[in-house]
């Protein structure tokens, strides 16, 4: 009963937060954002969040959460219609779409593909902002009572769970964390006052801006890698033709893959703790091996839209618990979220969940309140989304430079800053040459100042004995997690078995 | 072979950075005030990883041998299944990403001193003039409202400063 009734002044208060006129239309804004940015070629959800965060520097941070999370679903929606109307994914989750939603639409079903895709993604996104409001505090609590060689623990589970998933090559995947790392030290350290790697530079006493790392690394590197086609190429997309109705065929065949998906996505993105790349790959997996309809999948089958698609936003939902109860992010977009969190000011973690519930019931509620949104903006006014495609790269590209310039320049006003975003921006792309992953370099910045703290900390309580993590049986637990995502091909085995279920497909 | 050329100095010069990195972690002062683990631990062990996966990558790009294990198909594969981003295949166009590199250099130069939005103006009609100049007057509309327009939604409306430079008499 008691949790009953702490549950239900929990959402009351949230919507009590979220819908205020301002908020309502942040959160609107955020979507419609959002689901620009998924819809336009070579801007993934990482990007577009890392661009549009200085749009929140000026609001209170509930309402620039509200924004940010709108933003964030908006982009995970958006993505799938490029997959649909142009074979081009949007995001690396909805590659698999590709797969029989370019099918469905060039049989003349694109409407019901979309259809498909907007409403298993709003039935999965309520499913884990449910979850999320039932377990978070349960995960929070748990969490509030980690001491610092917990979390120390915590976070190096994390960063090798993600980093082992980042990348073709586990060592440039580890390479690209530590270098995140190596950047997080930069600046004064804040313990003992001693600066470190600041090279004289006045404006480097404060660290290395994440802004400048993240805008450089995804924004400024499609930029270069996109180069190569900026001179008139077109996009061919196809027409959506006939209605975006689904027939009772379609429903019928649309529930049983929108469940399992659902399942599949929540568990790999909110208690595996893996990005929904990932989780749209095993809903894929899935329907392969257990749909009624499974020889059809790959020619246009809808299980093999509604899967995926609600698996990659159960996933995004999923990967938000981690980031709202533990404080951990579960994959790159959420580190971006996180590194704009630690910039408002806020350190995401079981205290802020149990201390600032009205911020984060806030947000959960404007998660609900953002999908019903995406799904009124999406189905209606897919025409008007299709015709973004007309727009010419070669402008697109000069309106991402435009847009990091002013981002990050918004930051410390500071004109070294945007020589070194540029920098990173060569980095970026030397990077992506050599397929050596970025987003292990976010995750390293946004966690290792706090990782270092966390083991200092955790050091002085022992005094000085490294035992104190394996003495500690949570903390063993994770440390052996660790040790089994980096040592052991147990993620090679599922991806093995993946690969199988996955069989002939062509992959991307 | 090309690639395998690109990787081998990539992994040397990654074993630089660590090793630079490393020593430099080793030169960071002890604070007065003595602490369990000084501001320089951390550092140091962060360098020694990158140090040990640098070599372990350079040893993987220059023993010869046998081949790994995965086929190519394989590993794209798996690039696919963990959603590694695309690898970029395309032949670069080196001029025209020189081109862009100078832009860019060029915008962060003048940033502040001709302001937002002169600077925005120019740059967006340099690289309009330089990678497509079918569609000049469009483009020279979403280049004034990009960086004029855009500048006093951003100073007027949403509060944050950006540099005025030449143009501060026309503030308010």
């Amino acid at each position: 009963m008691d949790f009953l009734a702490n549950f239900w002044s929990n959402v009351t208060l949230g919507f009590g937060v979220a819908v205020t006129p301002f908020h309502l239309l942040l959160c609107f804004v955020g979507v419609f954002l959002g689901t620009l940015i998924g819809v336009l070629p070579g801007i993934g959800p990482m990007t577009g969040v890392a661009l549009l965060i200085p749009l929140t520097f000026g609001l209170k941070p509930n309402a620039a959460i509200i924004l940010m999370a709108g933003i964030y679903y908006g982009a995970m929606y958006g993505g799938s219609t490029t997959s649909i109307l142009v074979n081009t994914p949007g995001e690396s989750s909805s590659v698999v779409t590709c797969l029989d939603g370019y099918e469905m639409a060039k049989k003349g079903r694109a409407g019901q593909a979309l259809a498909a895709a907007a409403i298993g993604s709003f039935i999965a996104g309520t499913f884990a902002t449910l979850m999320l409001m039932l377990f978070g505090p349960w995960v929070a609590g748990i969490a509030l009572n980690f001491g610092p060689p917990e979390f120390f623990s915590l976070m190096v589970a994390g960063l090798t769970v993600v980093t082992s998933l980042a990348g073709r090559s586990l060592v440039k995947a580890l390479f690209a964390t530590l270098f995140g790392l190596a950047i997080a030290t930069m600046g004064i350290d804040n313990q003992s006052g001693v600066p470190r790697f600041v090279f004289n530079n006045p404006e480097l006493m404060d660290g290395l801006e994440f802004l400048v790392v993240a805008i450089g690394l995804f924004a400024l590197c499609e930029v270069f890698v996109n180069v190569a086609d900026l001179k008139g190429a077109v996009m061919e997309r196809l027409n959506i033709k006939g209605s975006l109705w689904m027939s009772r065929e379609d429903w019928k065949r649309f529930w049983p893959s929108c469940i399992r998906g659902t399942l599949a996505g929540f568990f790999v993105g909110g208690i595996a703790g893996a990005g929904a790349a990932v989780a749209s790959f095993v809903s894929y997996g899935l329907e392969k091996k257990s749909s009624k309809h499974r020889d059809e999948l790959g020619h246009g089958a809808i299980e093999g839209v509604t899967g995926p698609e609600s698996a990659n936003n159960a996933a995004a939902g999923g990967s938000l618990i981690h980031l709202l109860c533990l404080g951990i992010p579960g994959s790159g977009t959420t580190a971006i979220m996180l590194g704009a969190l630690l910039m408002i000011g806020l350190q995401p973690g079981p205290l802020l969940f149990i201390q600032q519930p009205d911020f984060v019931w806030g947000l959960i509620a404007s998660m609900y309140i953002g999908n019903a949104m995406l799904l009124v903006l999406n189905l209606p006014l897919v025409g008007m989304w299709v015709k973004l495609l007309d727009i010419p790269l070669y402008l697109l590209m000069l309106f991402i430079i435009m847009f990091s310039f002013l981002g990050v320049y918004t930051v410390n006003n500071s004109v070294q800053d945007l020589f070194l975003m540029v920098g990173f921006g060569v980095i970026g792309y030397l990077m992506k040459r050599l397929d050596i992953p970025a987003a292990p370099v976010i995750l390293g910045i946004v966690l290792g100042k706090l990782m270092e703290e966390k083991m200092r900390q955790s050091l002085v309580i022992s005094d000085g004995s490294m035992m104190i993590f394996i003495s500690r049986p949570i903390s063993l637990f994770l440390l052996l997690l660790a040790v089994v995502a980096i040592t052991n091909p147990y993620w090679k085995q599922i991806g093995h078995g993946v690969r199988r279920l996955f069989g002939g497909a062509p992959a991307a | 072979m090309k690639e395998n050329r690109e990787e081998r100095i990539a992994s040397i010069v990654l074993i630089i950075f660590s090793a630079v990195y490393l020593t430099s972690a080793f030169f960071i002062p002890m604070p007065a005030l003595k602490q369990q683990l000084g501001p320089g631990a951390f550092p140091i062990t962060v360098g020694f990883a990158m140090l040990i996966l640098g070599c372990i990558y350079a040893w993987q790009q220059f023993r010869g041998g046998p081949p790994p294990k995965e086929t190519e198909e394989e590993i794209e594969k798996r690039a696919a299944i963990i959603g590694a981003e695309e690898k970029i295949e395309k032949k670069t166009d080196l001029k025209t990403m020189g081109f862009i590199l100078g832009l860019m250099l060029l915008y962060a130069f003048f940033f502040e001193i001709l302001g937002y939005a002169i600077t925005t103006f120019l740059i967006f009609m340099m690289g309009v003039f330089y990678l497509d100049r079918r569609h000049l007057v469009r483009d020279g509309v979403i280049a004034v409202i990009s960086s004029f327009v855009l500048y006093y939604i951003f100073t007027l409306l949403l509060r944050v400063q950006l540099p005025a430079g030449p143009l501060k008499f026309l503030e308010y």
